[in-house]
């Protein structure tokens, strides 16, 4: 049975089409990688399925109820959690505190946060590898922390559904493998995810399947190893060029 | 009745144009709100009144000493401002409420609390037309507003450095591309700000009694004029100073001179209820 | 650390002594009472502070306050224990409809919208003159009267003695309710809007409803403080109790003692106003305030999270660490 389901889904800003009649499925527990060029449309449609952006036309349905003219705070309530291309940390605040805040208001709602919140916060920091920076300010952790972070905070609303927004970008290949491992062991804990991934270096070696955009533009979808064989995929990389090689 | 109503809202409507001029430009080169600009008003206001008094000269030659005086207050206060760190536009205005304190206190030192005003006879004067009454005061202030509006017109639209400002004003990166010094376009608008502050000094110490906290009112216009007209744009500026001018006199005719305060206001909050993105949203 | 430790308790052993020192010292007694006062105003600004917002205008809540309880006390004749709870209400009315209007502002543009707020209670006071006697303002409030626990007998008008401790009592009940705000859940939401707003609402935080609820909060214990001031001083006039001073004051001290503390904007009050009072105000009688107007251009120049934040570098209010800051 299908977890997410866009049909139709179009977006436009001002003349430009943005995303054109993406028809796609994701299944409950798949890991699927979204993949193209620059300006392909990767951010907007995980904006649409997020309900930051309202699509112009078309549908989202999560788990056979529509979310399209959700709230963003309402979609997260339903079961959907994200992290942002450029990682949105609480600066300010301990990095315990920005994955607790993540249990609090992804769960039930207490005045105060319960010691069962803070344990599984601290499980969570301890699965992405910031238990020893617990009580660092979030604003204080190197890039690939905060990333980390973003993730355990997205973790700590116990989505259904995990959108994870260029994890990798500008990691080193250690890093990079460090995150496979743990996207493996999130996809273990029952989370469906779907990847933004720009050079690929993540969803080409943890991706049951991938979708490829370009221009606003599905070009194709399947198993990672033929899309990357696809034709359309190649010349949206690689220029037309390389087309015949 | 309302004829003189009008007269005296396009008068007064002008004039508080020229106030809110050089608040608008500094806003639109530096991004910075300036709270103490009716402060710096009150002060170029307080200098003219001081020449005036002591040495008894005409109110035309206060006119110097003013700017000058709003020159050097104003080329300190961009020094301060060009250090705040972001987000810029909510720290100049923590900052410059500050500043327009010390200055309320500077001020209350040198002169005391009382009310001061320039007194110029002939402005009492005046000319009628059928029923119309204008005093010569009105005349200068609108003669002398429209001419400084006018003039800062000609420089904006027509000299190489207005275009540079504009060009700051409309997209600050792509003006640092194109070769154009913003740092340095921050102190010619503060510069250029000062200079209209300091002809508007003597007038509003004409028009309006000089106390140490008259500048909050001055500010305020200031800031719902530029919010009406958005940046970059004289006519907007103009508008909006006759619009909230003739709405204040409408309601010290209807209800009164002690709600003439709660025009201004009501009129900047509809504005930013309207405009909740702020001036610089129309890009989205 | 060790300040940050120290400080609070010494403080606190001073706040409770200083009456027995200063007995014979009216004036002394006097400038602490009325810091006590601008701390509550300074720790009540700043539970929509630590939210991100900054309010000009909160003179507005205090002045409403003070008209609430000083004309329900006065015409009606009831006790001001009931009035002042009252005006807090009506305080919270008011940010109820600022927040209708500014709550969609954000930054700059929502702190000049309660700059030019604060104009519309004042001016309606200022002019209602059947009901507010206009900008004559309010004489002869009535007293707070005095508490009786049993045999026991509290006097808190009387004596100036009585009116500090009962501020500094309702001081302390106000710094326990906002550190148990800030240490709740609203405390965590709050923060996250402040620092990312779009990552707060990705997480399930209903942003805007978060915002209200710090302001009329925040709204409702200024009130209490301006209807505390009526009758303690026994006389209020709108431009008195609209006045600028009480909008700057909680937003100057809030933000050189640290707006992401519990502890800083009280400390502030308790630091800055008796300073001004008792070395300014004798060397410059006549602009001895330009102080205040000093400290916050350097706070926000050199030490945004101010002196007490900065003290307590990376311990802001947190749900784990366990002092209160």
């Amino acid at each position: 049975m299908s977890l997410l389901k866009l049909e139709a889904l179009s977006k436009k800003f001002g003349d430009h089409w943005a995303l054109k009649e993406i028809d796609f499925s994701i299944d409950e527990g798949e890991i699927v990688g979204l993949v193209g060029p620059n300006g392909a449309g990767k951010t907007t449609l995980f904006n649409l399925i997020a309900c930051r952006h309202r699509p112009t036309s078309g549908r989202v349905l999560f788990a056979n109820e529509e979310t399209t003219l959700c709230k963003p705070h309402k979609i997260q309530k339903l079961g959907i959690s994200r992290t942002f291309q450029s990682s949105r940390p609480f600066a300010k605040m301990s990095t315990l505190d920005n994955v607790v805040v993540g249990r609090v208001f992804g769960g039930e709602f207490h005045l105060f946060a319960q010691s069962t919140d803070i344990d599984s916060a601290r499980q969570l920091l301890e699965l992405v590898g910031l238990a020893h920076k617990e009580q660092t300010p979030a604003g204080d952790l190197t890039l690939s922390e905060q990333r980390r972070l973003d993730l355990a905070r997205a973790l700590a609303t116990q989505p259904r559904l995990l959108l994870l927004d260029e994890v990798v970008a500008g990691f080193s290949p250690v890093a990079v493998k460090q995150a496979v491992d743990l996207v493996r062991r999130v996809r273990q804990r029952g989370v469906t995810l779907f990847i933004v991934d720009h050079f690929l270096s993540l969803s080409l070696r943890v991706s049951d399947r991938l979708l490829a955009l370009d221009h606003g533009e599905k070009v194709a979808e399947g198993r990672p190893q033929e899309v990357m064989r696809n034709r359309e995929v190649i010349r949206a990389y690689l220029g037309t060029r390389y087309e015949d090689e | 009745m309302w004829t003189t109503v009008v007269v005296s809202g396009i008068t007064l409507g002008s004039f508080y144009t020229l106030i809110a001029m050089g608040f608008a430009l500094i806003f639109g080169v530096t991004r910075t709100f300036n709270l103490a600009h009716g402060e710096v008003l009150v002060l170029a206001g307080y200098a003219a009144y001081w020449l005036w008094k002591t040495s008894g000269v005409s109110l035309l030659f206060t006119f110097p000493a003013a700017v000058l005086v709003a020159l050097v207050v104003c080329l300190i206060l961009q020094r301060l401002f060009s250090r705040l760190r972001e987000p810029l536009e909510l720290n100049s205005i923590v900052m410059s409420f500050g500043v327009a304190i010390l200055l309320q206190n500077g001020m209350l030192f040198f002169f005391s609390g009382d009310y001061r005003l320039i007194r110029v006879p002939t402005f009492n004067q005046g000319l009628h037309f059928n029923t119309l009454y204008l005093s010569y005061g009105q005349l200068t202030l609108l003669a002398l507003s429209l001419l400084v509006i006018g003039l800062l017109y000609l420089l904006m639209r027509h000299t190489y450095l207005g275009k540079a400002l504009r060009a700051t004003i409309q997209d600050r990166e792509a003006a640092a591309l194109a070769g154009i010094n913003v740092g340095a376009m921050g102190i010619l608008a503060f510069a250029i700000g000062a200079i209209l502050i300091g002809l508007a000094g003597p007038l509003y110490g004409c028009v309006h009694y000089l106390y140490p906290t008259a500048g909050l009112q001055a500010t305020l216009l200031a800031i719902t004029i530029t919010i009406f007209a958005g940046v970059g744009r004289i006519r907007g500026l103009i508008l909006g100073g006759w619009i909230l001018a003739l709405a204040e006199s409408c309601a010290v005719v209807l209800f009164g001179a002690s709600w003439r305060e709660l025009v201004g206001a009501v009129m900047l909050i509809t504005l930013l209820a309207l405009r909740p993105q702020g001036i610089l949203g129309r890009e989205q | 650390m060790q300040v940050a430790r120290a400080a609070p308790v010494l403080g606190l052993v001073f706040l409770l002594l200083l009456p027995v020192f200063a007995r014979y010292n009216d004036y002394v007694l006097q400038v602490f009472t009325h810091a006590l006062l601008l701390a509550t105003l300074a720790l009540a600004w700043n539970i929509l502070g630590v939210s991100g917002s900054i309010s000009l205008g909160h003179a507005a809540f205090f002045g409403a306050g003070a008209y609430t309880s000083a004309l329900l006390s006065l015409d009606l004749g009831v006790s001001p224990w009931a009035t002042i709870p009252l005006g807090g209400v009506l305080a919270a009315g008011i940010a109820a409809i600022m927040g209708l209007f500014c709550l969609r502002l954000r930054g700059a543009y929502f702190a000049l919208a309660t700059l030019a707020f604060v104009e519309i209670p004042k001016v309606i006071t200022d002019n209602w003159d059947g009901l507010t006697r206009g900008s004559l303002g309010l004489v002869g409030l009535p007293g707070l009267p005095s508490l009786r626990l049993g045999s026991y007998h509290f006097d808190i008008s009387g004596s100036l003695a009585g009116s500090y401790y009962f501020v500094l009592g309702y001081g302390l009940v106000l710094l326990l309710l906002v550190t148990l705000m800030f240490r709740s859940n609203l405390g965590l939401a709050l923060q996250a809007i402040r620092e990312e707003e779009i990552a707060a609402e990705a997480v399930g935080i209903q942003v805007q409803r978060y915002r209200l609820l710090s302001l009329l909060l925040s709204a409702f214990f200024t009130g209490i403080t301006g209807a505390c001031y009526g009758h303690l001083i026994r006389y209020i006039e709108p431009g008195l109790v609209y006045g600028l001073h009480f909008s700057a004051m909680p937003m100057i001290f809030a933000i050189c003692g640290g707006r992401f503390t519990i502890l800083g904007p009280a400390l502030a009050a308790l630091v800055l106003y008796p300073v001004d009072q008792f070395i300014f105000h004798p060397l410059l009688p006549a602009g001895h305030e330009f102080l205040y107007g000093a400290v916050i251009i350097l706070a926000i120049l050199f030490m945004p999270s101010g002196v007490w934040g900065q003290l307590r570098k990376g311990h802001f209010v947190s749900i784990k660490t366990g002092s209160i800051e």
